[in-house]
């Protein structure tokens, strides 16, 4: 169990060649993937996220921790895909039509990718046709949608809307995020939910799955 | 100024509450909240996008935008530096067009065929972003020069303003004062991060290429204006909504003595220092204080450990803050009732003893509704006398 406490460390640290080491000593070990997961990746992704919500870390070291993660999952995927493991859940995510502000979504793409999701990552400044389309042909669990400005959160309400208008907004649940959003705006426009910073959001969507 | 019933009556309650009110021009009243005096009334300043401009303009029946802040007694007045004489800025067949420092931009639209389109604009692509060594960095040729302004006509520019108003010089959106924000156009905001823990090197040298030029390039408006400029003003956001985007280790190591060289520079001129960041920089306080910052611009009340009470009493007597206004619930989405609430809270925690300058956190954006612009103002002037 130590690499896994290590791996742990090392994300906290955003080691990167740490991580990949110890997580290849860990497949070397026989570890099972999912406890190298679960036990490695996710827990060390619990304690950068308390970390960072008390602002004991900041976004430099939730970046370096995001890409350590993302690049033990890189090791881990091969073996998943092979012993038919499949994903956590399966995650798109973009920024809004009119926003291209995207280091909040870059974070939370790497950790969703680091945390076992497939993730269908559509860039910035995407359109609500764009996402819906993506929804109905990828049938993702979940729905994530980042914005900066507070004119931009309201193409999040033209995503909402047109999920509802081509009938698939029961088969996905959909999480907000970015500076100007909070509950009271996740409520108006109908969404699942929302998270305040990255690690928070991954926790949350990991909830609604059940794991 | 239209002078139609209508106008009259929607510019009265205000132009009652100035009548009242008003003793100094908006110069003598900036100043003395500066220097921490009460006058007669809080200092307002304005940040508006141009769409709302036009709406605030076209309900009071202003006819120009300077008339629209005169009738609200802004006090204070921007000057956006000397004027580009470099080569022109070189355009691409994409639309893209490159800016000072050779980083790619383009205008984004929002809101697209909605009440609420506006645009703006951003970096289109960073032109150290993919670049592996320092060596390659190295030889990047695009740095701006201080030599590609003429700041001959600076001077004349803030003297159109004075006696009456107090004059910033603002500079650009995208070409403040500042270390961090070129840094991130040019190598982009995700690599840089990365370069802060991973390659020192890079940043220190980016970072010092940037400071050299605004180091120069601030002398010589500084100089050219002969004291023409009242308020310099740069910019370089470090906060984020729920905490700062890097530590305050981080930013002693990379960025204090830069921060507090431009600040040495215009105070060597008698210029007091406006440092405009969003977000929550509550732990940053004590450092800009001790570099010698005079105004904090723009408490962002949304963002946590920024409430304007707090603040004030922990640290109003060192320096002055700007803004407590909300721009993204209060503003947008909350009635007129809200708006009021929340100008009276922060001029009531605020303004006594002067060092507070009243404002919205940022611009006032495209979705806010115009009958809270409106209650914004009048309550900035029911409230804000001394």
């Amino acid at each position: 169990m130590d690499s896994l406490k290590g791996i742990e460390e090392a994300i906290v640290k955003g080691r990167m060649d740490e991580v990949k080491l110890l997580t290849r000593q860990a497949l070397e070990q026989k570890i099972p993937v999912n406890d190298i997961l679960n036990t490695g990746l996710i827990k060390g992704l619990e304690t950068v996220g308390k970390l960072f919500e008390s602002q004991q870390i900041f976004v430099p070291e939730l970046l370096m921790a995001g890409m350590a993660m993302k690049d033990a999952l890189s090791i881990l995927k091969p073996i998943m895909e092979k012993s038919d493991i499949p994903p956590v859940g399966k995650v798109v995510i973009g920024t809004v039509e009119g926003d291209v502000h995207d280091i909040g979504k870059n974070i939370v793409s790497m950790i969703f990718v680091g945390s076992g999701f497939q993730v269908t990552d559509l860039g910035i400044d995407v359109s609500a046709q764009k996402f819906v389309d993506t929804v109905e042909k990828e049938k993702p669990d979940v729905l994530a949608l980042s914005c900066l400005y507070t004119p931009t959160r309201l193409a999040m309400n033209d995503v909402m809307r047109l999920l509802k208008e081509r009938n698939v907004r029961n088969d996905v649940k959909v999480i907000i995020g970015g500076a100007p959003i909070d509950q009271n705006y996740a409520n108006m426009i109908g969404a699942d939910g929302y998270a305040p910073d990255p690690p928070s959001g991954v926790k949350k969507v990991m909830g609604w799955l059940g794991k | 100024m239209k002078e139609d019933r209508i106008f009259q009556e929607r510019r009265a309650r205000i132009n009652e509450l100035r009548a009242k009110n008003e003793r100094l021009t908006c110069r003598e009243r900036a100043l003395m909240s500066v220097k921490h005096q009460e006058p007669d009334r809080v200092p307002i300043d304005n940040w508006m996008v141009p769409e709302i401009q036009k709406k605030t303009m076209e309900y009071f029946g202003c006819d120009s935008y300077n008339e629209l802040l005169d009738f609200l007694g802004v006090d204070f007045r921007n000057n956006y530096g000397p004027s580009y004489v470099g080569q022109s800025f070189k355009k691409h067949p994409d639309g893209t067009v490159e800016d000072l420092w050779g980083v790619k931009r383009k205008t984004v639209v929002y809101g697209k065929g909605t009440a609420h389109q506006g645009s703006y604009s951003e970096v289109a692509e960073s032109p150290l972003e993919k670049i592996q060594t320092l060596e390659e960095i190295k030889k990047y040729d695009h740095w701006a020069s201080p030599e590609w302004w003429d700041y001959s006509k600076v001077k004349a520019d803030c003297q159109l303003y004075h006696p009456r108003y107090c004059v910033i010089n603002v500079g650009d959106r995208m070409d403040r004062t500042a270390q961090l924000k070129p840094m991130m156009y040019l190598r982009g905001i995700q690599q840089i991060f990365i370069d802060m823990v991973m390659n020192p090197a890079v940043v220190e040298f980016i970072r010092d290429r940037i400071i050299e030029y605004f180091v120069t390039y601030n002398h010589r408006v500084f100089s050219a204006v002969e004291g023409e400029i009242d308020i310099f003003m740069m910019g370089d956001d470090i906060g984020g909504q729920t905490g700062p985007l890097l530590s305050l280790d981080m930013w002693r190591r990379y960025f204090k003595q830069g921060f507090k060289t431009y600040i040495e520079i215009a105070h060597t001129y008698g210029i007091p220092v406006m440092y405009h960041t969003c977000g929550d920089v509550r732990q940053f306080i004590p450092d800009f204080i001790e570099c010698g910052l005079d105004i904090l611009q723009s408490l962002q009340p949304r963002a946590t450990n920024m409430d304007i009470k707090k603040l004030k009493e922990e640290f109003g007597k060192d320096i002055t803050f700007q803004g407590a206004m909300d721009i993204q619930q209060v503003l947008p989405l909350g009635k007129p009732e809200d708006v009021k609430a929340m100008a009276k809270y922060a001029l009531d925690s605020a303004k006594k003893g002067g060092g507070y300058i009243i404002c919205t956190a940022h611009n006032i954006q495209v979705d806010t509704p115009i009958e809270n612009v409106v209650a914004l103002f009048e309550t900035y002037h029911e409230h804000g006398n001394y």
